[in-house]
């Protein structure tokens, strides 16, 4: 690489050949608005926002195409860039519909942002406003308003280059440009909702979220998609304690800029079904509610004096709770068998751009915490149906859906003893002999690796409801009753043990771990 | 230079000197059946093609049109021979060479009369451009309005195979040469060189943006040469005379001859051929025939309708060449002469033709998208009663911010005309908003 020097408002920077000026600003830190241009993307140079100027160059240049060459001196806040900005501005704002009280996007609109920061006058068009479509269907997830779009193309080439669909296009000429879908054609591939993602004004919303609550009442929270073990960095976004959005964060390590549907709204099944928020033991005419330490005492009697034992582990699972998980179940059962719920499935093209085939997030970290047999998960559902074991213990999964539902149903009402922890009642909760009301991901903290080895942490971003108790602590509390004096706390001092314990998590700390996370074989792993 | 081509032009031409009527594009637009092979081949034509195949190295080529100092003819004046010197030779990629004849400019009509009068020169000129850059395929983009114009195209491309001109191992050189006429959809932008692109490669009609330019990143991302119908035309002519014939011609920078297609309030319309430098006053009223019905001349459009209207005292001193006009606050353009006389509301002018680009604007980049448009919305009020006093300076503005700051020239192109409107007939302007109507139409 043959390294440049280039001046951008007077500080100097060594950078490469074949960097365009936008990405050695942003690097820089040096801020230049732009709409059409996204990293991701290919140039459309069309929203003529980050022109800049360039010493020797008469016109101003886009600075999203312009590659540095040696010795170019940029100017981003001289008084022609700052004129150019304002009159971009004004003409991308004449005939926008400026509905910003009825806009989802209001609070997180970069022609808000950009009119604050660059623009600042009053309307001097006072002639009429072109029209367009306000609220067309594009798919199952985005609804399109023409008026409020502004032709950066960011969605249409989003089909074009990353999920290579092709569902949308340009349609007419001049002001009357507009976006549309192709004939017969639907937005809805496994990607789509990206488009409302990078649609930096409120021409692309989404369905889901639209009109639910004003984006400045949200609390983030960074976390990580329980969706998949691809472990696509989200932030969390709630409203009054519930998931109100899902939304990516960037990590080009991960998921880049990325998160599919099918993630995206997951959140949904975290909040439906019936909330199990106190622990229930079986008596004579179904399931009664019972106190903690009743609960405790059964799970441990019931469990200690089975023949046999199966336990089960969620993938959603954290790798705290699956090394407490599997100390626990070793603690009553030397000989139980352990595993992690792991179903994969058939994907198609766009999703394999993103999407693992599986639904459990922490499989492998679960399955790096012990939790896990040379059968596999299959081997070990195949047994617990034709009646190998006597006791199960199963965290957070409803396996009437992991297999015909009858035969499961069957072989779980045969066992001597069945634990269900979960969060809410299943099919399976109501086979149980013991139930005890666990947090969901969104409620408690803690490290899931992902299925490539990266070590990333997930925060709580909703209160439990009463009477649910962290899985952990659940794990922690019965093994204290199996006379294990342990100590365990707080997830990362759940982590330290591990750490102490495990080979390849010898070298990492929580504190290591970041908001981007860690990869467990990097520089901080000690795995061979 | 070769002496190859000296020595074949010492015995047909090297004593004439041409005198300032001959002609070289329209030297033979009155032959009747000049569209057929025949005729055309009788009057010397492809006797340049034969000679640049069998006699000249593509390099050779190049370096004679660069010193005929042939430019542009589409409008930006660019010289042809260093623009296919920008085309690497070593690439592997397939060159391609293609005929801009999607003539479309406001008031221009020269090449339109080629493709239906001579089509035979323009295919030759492309020919003989091909390969210069050597390119294997050639395209001829038409504007989809001129049909009979891509029928006699077609007839000639046609005529051309059937004799062996091009195809495969033409001449017995090994170079081959397929010429395909690809009729457009009939858009103002797609005579931009990068949108006409965009349009062959089937896509929407959008300018590219810049860099990288057509001659590494055209036609399917291969290396392309672009040039304009009546630039092509040149051709022949130049190598059968010679460069230094053609540069003979014209001014020390605007050299050789140039068509003029003039209209609007003048004696006798049409398409003129003038050496480089022709005062533009003597051409009015001397070889037009000047403004009918003893009227008094109001403006005139010199280089089609994007470039700036000149006052009639403004042309006094100019002469129809790239830099004189350019001096005088215009630019030559296509040659697309508009006159107006004094009944002439230039209001209701520079109305239609800022309309003409509202309409036309590909809606790309946010500029040119939003800005013809709300200039046209303003125009239109002016010229209808409802302007504002403000509305002057508004369009002044406007047209401001438009300029330089879009992906293709298209932005300026409605830019200027609208502020030369209102710069240099302000007073019009100012008594439209001042009476609330138009002051010259006859109510």
């Amino acid at each position: 690489m043959d390294p440049v020097k280039i001046t951008i408002d007077g500080k100097e920077v060594i950078t490469t050949k074949g960097k365009t000026v936008i990405q050695v600003a942003d690097e820089l830190g040096v801020p230049i608005p732009r709409y059409c241009y996204h990293p991701k993307l290919s140039i459309a140079g069309n929203c003529r926002m980050c022109l800049v100027e360039i010493e020797k160059m008469p016109k101003l240049q886009i600075a999203c195409n312009t590659q540095v060459a040696d010795g170019m001196n940029v100017l981003t806040q001289s008084p022609k860039v700052l004129a150019v900005r304002k009159a971009v501005l004004e003409f991308l704002l004449i005939n926008h519909p400026v509905d910003c009280p009825i806009c989802d996007q209001a609070g997180e609109c970069w022609l808000q942002d950009y009119y604050m920061q660059h623009d600042l006058q009053a309307s001097r068009f006072e002639v009429g406003k072109v029209h367009d479509r306000k609220k067309t269907i594009f798919g199952p997830n985005i609804v399109f308003d023409g008026e409020r779009c502004i032709k950066c193309t960011r969605c249409v080439r989003f089909c074009q280059e990353i999920t290579k669909t092709n569902e949308l296009t340009v349609v007419n000429r001049s002001d009357h440009s507009t976006i549309a879908l192709f004939d017969d054609s639907v937005l809805d591939n496994p990607l789509s909702a990206n488009v409302v993602d990078i649609c930096p004004v409120g021409a692309l919303t989404d369905r889901d979220f639209r009109f639910k609550v004003r984006v400045w009442y949200l609390q983030k929270t960074p976390s990580i998609c329980p969706g998949c073990s691809t472990g696509c960095n989200i932030s969390v976004e709630t409203y009054q304690n519930h998931i109100a959005r899902f939304k990516p964060r960037v990590n080009e390590a991960v998921n880049s800029h990325w998160l599919c549907d099918e993630g995206r709204y997951s959140f949904h099944d975290l909040a439906g079904g019936e909330r199990l928020t106190t622990p229930l033991i079986r008596q004579e005419g179904g399931l009664v509610a019972a106190t903690w330490e009743q609960a405790f005492q059964a799970v441990y009697s019931g469990l200690k004096g089975s023949s046999s034992l199966a336990a089960i582990l969620s993938g959603r699972n954290t790798n705290e709770e699956a090394y407490l998980f599997a100390k626990l179940m070793k603690k009553l059962r030397a000989d139980a068998m352990l595993e992690v719920f792991y179903q994969e499935r058939e994907l198609n093209e766009v999703e394999k751009i993103l999407v693992s085939p599986d639904r459990s997030p922490n499989f492998r970290g679960a399955r790096d915490m012990g939790v896990g047999s040379s059968d596999g998960f299959d081997g070990l559902l195949r047994r617990l149906l034709s009646g190998d074991f006597a006791a199960a213990f199963i965290v957070g999964e409803d396996l009437t859906k992991a297999a015909e539902s009858e035969t499961v149903r069957a072989a779980l009402q045969k066992l001597s003893f069945l634990v269900v922890q979960d969060t809410r009642v299943t099919e399976t909760s109501k086979l149980a002999h013991v139930v005890l009301p666990a947090m969901h991901f969104g409620e408690k903290e803690g490290t899931y690796t992902n299925r490539k080895g990266r070590l990333q942490k997930l925060n709580a971003a909703l209160i439990a409801p009463e009477g649910a108790l962290p899985d952990s602590e659940i794990f922690a509390q019965l093994l204290e009753l199996a006379g294990e004096q342990n100590g365990y706390g707080t997830p990362e001092q759940i982590f330290a043990a591990l750490a102490r314990e495990i080979p390849a998590y010898n070298k990492l700390t929580y504190d290591s771990i970041g908001a981007q996370g860690i990869e467990l074989d990097s520089g901080g792993g000690g795995a061979s | 230079m070769s002496f190859g081509i000296a020595r074949w032009r010492t015995a047909f031409f090297a004593s004439i000197r041409p005198n300032k009527m001959e002609k070289i594009l329209l030297r033979n637009i009155d032959v009747p059946d000049f569209h057929r092979l025949a005729t055309y081949e009788s009057a010397g034509g492809y006797r340049s093609w034969h000679w640049v195949v069998e006699n000249m190295k593509p390099a050779e080529l190049i370096d004679e049109v660069k010193a005929s100092g042939l430019r542009g003819r589409g409008g930006a004046g660019f010289p042809t021979g260093m623009k296919w010197s920008f085309v690497p030779k070593d690439s592997p990629k397939p060159k391609y060479l293609v005929c801009n004849a999607d003539e479309s400019e406001p008031g221009t009509f020269k090449d339109r009369l080629l493709m239906e009068r001579d089509p035979h020169a323009v295919l030759e000129g492309t020919l003989i451009a091909a390969y210069a850059i050597q390119s294997h395929t050639a395209f001829i983009y038409v504007r989809g309005e001129l049909a009979f114009g891509t029928t006699r195209l077609e007839q000639a491309v046609a005529e051309t195979y059937q004799a062996g001109l091009i195809g495969k191992n033409i001449f017995g050189s090994g170079y081959d040469l397929d010429v395909i006429v690809h009729r457009g959809a009939g858009a103002y932008i797609c005579g931009e060189e990068t949108a006409l692109l965009s349009s062959l490669e089937g896509s929407r009609g959008w300018p590219k943006v810049k860099p990288p330019f057509p001659a590494t990143h055209g036609l399917f991302g291969c290396p392309t040469v672009v040039n304009n119908v009546e630039t092509l035309a040149a051709l022949p002519w130049i190598l059968e005379r010679g460069a230094p014939a053609y540069a003979a011609l014209g001014t020390e920078k605007s050299k050789g001859t140039k068509l003029f297609s003039v209209s609007g309030h003048i004696a006798k319309p049409g398409v003129y051929e003038l050496e480089m430098g022709y005062p533009f006053k003597k051409f009015l009223e001397e070889d037009c025939g000047g403004v009918p019905n003893g009227k008094k001349l109001k403006g005139v459009i010199p280089g089609g309708g994007s470039m700036p209207v000149l006052r009639p005292e403004e042309i006094e001193k100019v002469n129809l060449d790239y830099e004189s006009v350019q001096a005088a606050g215009s630019l030559l353009g296509s040659g697309g002469v508009i006159v107006m006389d004094e009944t002439t509301c230039m209001v209701r002018a520079a109305w239609n033709i800022a309309r003409f680009y509202a309409h036309e604007s590909c809606g790309q980049c946010s500029p040119c998208r939003e800005g013809c448009h709300w200039m046209e919305k303003i125009f239109h009020r002016i010229e209808h009663g409802a302007g504002d006093p403000a509305d002057l300076d508004l369009i002044l503005n406007i047209s401001g911010n438009i300029m330089g700051n879009t992906i293709c020239p298209f932005g300026d192109a409605a830019a200027m005309p609208a502020a030369a409107f209102v710069k240099k007939f302000r007073d019009e302007f100012d008594a439209h908003i001042a009476e609330k109507r138009c002051t010259l139409r006859v109510e």
